[in-house]
């Protein structure tokens, strides 16, 4: 039985304008691989992650997620994985609980109160379960839009920044969920620019900058040549800004 | 930091604010299209001239405007809100209060004079000069244009300072807004059972348009300058210092629901109204409030229009304004937190619809009421179809233009034109309607 792919993207390209976001970009995830995408702010990581999601049209190229096309089927793509946006909050007025029984619904998910209680408990928020999401903490907000990108217990969870605005003992609960998750079968795309976070937790890096994907490949043959990640990522980034 | 400064300041955001989302051009427009259709509408008075004399049509400028007032100070100033929605993700002005020593009293006050001077630029001067360079067409003194924007403006600014007074009252105190529309309303009754009802007492402004002395021009001050005074000297902003808790209310809300289909969304839209600052204050600023101005103003004017049915006129204006309802389900949703969940725009813009229909029973009470109170039982299901028809073409149209963003999409210049032009023959046909329902009633 041969190695599944959940992520295949094939040239992607978007432009804004004369702005070119994501130029060109292919790779392909496999199931059970954690893949860390890694870039400076602006570089395009977060188009990229929209694109794979169906919430943003690539001008070229294509991207399939679990064997769907994200162009064309965004909500069957949407439907199958869990996302966490970057810089996302949700709804004013609906308490923590509510926003996850909104989001049951939507997804029609059967054994709601088991769910919901599992995330409050896991991500330790319980006590918050009905203050409206207007009044939570950044923090308390961002474990809520964890819980509801895993409700439904999905086989790939794509995260936009995974870490912000957590304290660091949540940091590390989030980062052992993560390992667990993707050692239970489960496939992590996310993005970000701390390469400490990359570093102790993935199984592979992609390199983004002005668009291009730079380098992608196991953290552990760079490890393994005795290079540091961020020796490699700066020399990588700062060479392309040069060229 | 000085007033004038926070004031340029104030004035530069909101017009950045409006030109990002729409352009600059397209915004730019805005008084120009304002003004081609003040200029082309003034035109076609001489024609309508049997039916809706000149003092009418002033009349309903003179509304029109006060309501303008109204809606730009209850959509900015929700009491407490003001700061946490208008300014706090709006405006970068807003932050001056927390980061620098800058009184949110001097700041409220520079937030008026910059909605005075915003909004008198986009509205009231475009349309004064679209009426202006229309009247020597329509054998009219060039002089009553200038007439126009001094009395327009100081309807639009009445508008305005009586809300900013009264959301001053309602973040002081509830119990203060609501003695105060209590004793305000028995006064309305009193003076209206009196008969002493004049057009001057309804609308100085107007009053000042039609016969330009010191009086009405002394008093529309006092009227516009003694609220706004008032709601400057006491304005409180709270910061939310306490967290609101709440049981689960959408699961058992949505199942009373459930016959309407996406019931969940239709449920998370009456919390959204319900605990945003306000609650059903806000339907009492920006529906219930307008809507008594015009059933008065209603009153009057039916004594320069024979034969119009007021119920049925009422109900075609009840069906506009109804249709802003629109704009508050879709004011405290931000539609990119649905994007990454598994919803079609076409499934929340259909439960938005539905919100609305379920919204509608409280218009729909409410011409229930106009009917009983005003013997208009004889014209009530024709009052009836107006408004549900009226109500539901302009959603319509409102849905078509702007999707699931009229709040800030109808100040698009293109866009506000396409919605005037598919809403006049509406109300126009409306108006045709009533003439004929009054030609066919015996003894009228």
């Amino acid at each position: 039985m041969g190695v599944r792919q959940m992520i295949e993207a094939d040239s992607l390209t978007k432009e804004y304008g004369n702005v070119t976001a994501v130029n060109r970009v292919s790779f392909t995830v496999t199931e059970g691989e954690l893949f860390g995408l890694l870039g400076p702010n602006g570089s395009g990581k977060t188009t990229m992650i929209r694109m794979l999601t169906g919430q943003v049209r690539p001008t070229s190229g294509s991207a399939r997620v679990m064997g769907l096309d994200a162009a064309k089927d965004p909500i069957g793509v949407r439907g199958l994985v869990g996302i966490i946006p970057e810089q996302e909050t949700p709804p004013s007025f609906l308490t923590a609980e509510e926003y996850l029984r909104f989001v049951a619904r939507i997804r029609s998910l059967d054994n709601v109160d088991e769910r919901c209680d599992r995330w409050f408990d896991l991500l330790e928020f319980g006590d918050k379960r009905d203050v409206l999401c207007k009044d939570l903490s950044r923090g308390t907000r961002q474990k809520l839009m964890f819980s509801q990108a895993f409700l439904h217990e999905p086989r790939l969870a794509l995260i936009d920044e995974p870490l912000i605005n957590l304290d660091p003992i949540m940091q590390r609960a989030v980062k052992d969920f993560l390992r667990e998750y993707v050692q239970g079968g489960g496939t992590v795309f996310f993005s970000t620019h701390i390469l400490e976070i990359a570093e102790e937790i993935c199984d592979r890096i992609g390199i983004i900058h002005n668009g291009r994907l730079l380098h992608a490949g196991q953290l552990e043959d760079l490890v393994g040549s005795g290079r540091h990640l961020e020796s490699f990522f700066l020399d990588l980034v700062r060479g392309d800004a040069g060229a | 930091m000085p007033v004038p400064d926070l004031f340029l300041a104030m004035m530069k955001e909101e017009w950045r604010m409006h030109s990002t989302i729409f352009g600059s051009l397209g915004f730019a427009l805005f008084p120009a299209v304002v003004a081609v259709f003040a200029f082309l509408g003034s035109l076609t008075l001489p024609l309508f001239a049997d039916v809706l004399p000149y003092d009418a049509v002033a009349l309903l400028a003179h509304i029109l405007f006060l309501l303008m007032g109204v809606m730009v100070g209850s959509f900015g100033l929700m009491g407490r809100e003001f700061m946490n929605r208008r300014f706090g993700q709006a405006s970068l002005v807003a932050y001056a209060s927390r980061s620098l020593p800058v009184s949110e009293r001097r700041i409220f006050g520079a937030f008026l004079v910059k909605d005075t001077v915003y909004y008198i630029l986009l509205y009231v001067l475009p349309f004064a000069a679209g009426f202006a360079a229309a009247t020597p067409f329509i054998g009219l003194e060039p002089g009553l244009g200038l007439l126009a924007f001094v009395s327009l403006a100081l309807a639009f600014l009445f508008g305005l300072s009586v809300v900013c007074f009264l959301s001053t009252l309602y973040a002081r105190s509830v119990a203060l807004l609501a003695g105060t529309a209590a004793v305000l309303a028995v006064l309305a009754l009193t003076v209206f059972q009196l008969g002493a009802i004049t057009v001057s007492a309804v609308l100085p402004p107007y009053a000042f348009f039609l016969d330009p002395k010191v009086e009405p021009l002394a008093i529309s001050l006092l009227l516009v300058l003694v609220p706004a005074a008032i709601s400057v000297l006491f304005v409180t902003v709270d910061y939310p210092d306490r967290t609101k808790r709440f049981a689960n209310s959408l699961d058992p809300l949505a199942e009373r629901l459930r016959a309407l289909g996406s019931a969940h969304f239709i449920a998370k839209d009456a919390l959204d109204l319900l605990r945003s600052e306000g609650g059903a204050g806000k339907v009492i600023f920006s529906f219930l409030f307008p809507l008594g101005l015009v059933w008065v103003c209603l009153r009057v004017l039916i004594r320069f229009i024979p034969g119009i049915d007021p119920l049925v006129v009422f109900s075609a204006l009840l069906g506009v304004i109804s249709a802003t309802i629109y704009n508050w389900l879709t004011e405290f949703d931000s539609f990119t937190s649905y994007a990454f969940l598994p919803v079609e725009v076409s499934e929340v813009i259909d439960a938005k619809l539905k919100s609305y229909g379920v919204a509608n029973l409280l218009p729909l009470a409410v011409l229930v009421l106009a009917a009983a109170t005003s013997g208009g039982a004889g014209t009530f299901f024709p009052a009836l179809a107006a408004f549900a028809s009226v109500s539901a073409y302009t959603l319509a149209v409102t849905v078509y233009l702007t999707g699931l963003h009229p709040n800030v999409m109808l100040y698009h210049a293109s866009v506000f034109l396409r919605y005037l032009l598919a809403i006049s023959p509406a109300l126009l046909l409306s108006r045709g309607r009533t003439k004929w329902q009054a030609w066919e009633m015996p003894g009228y």
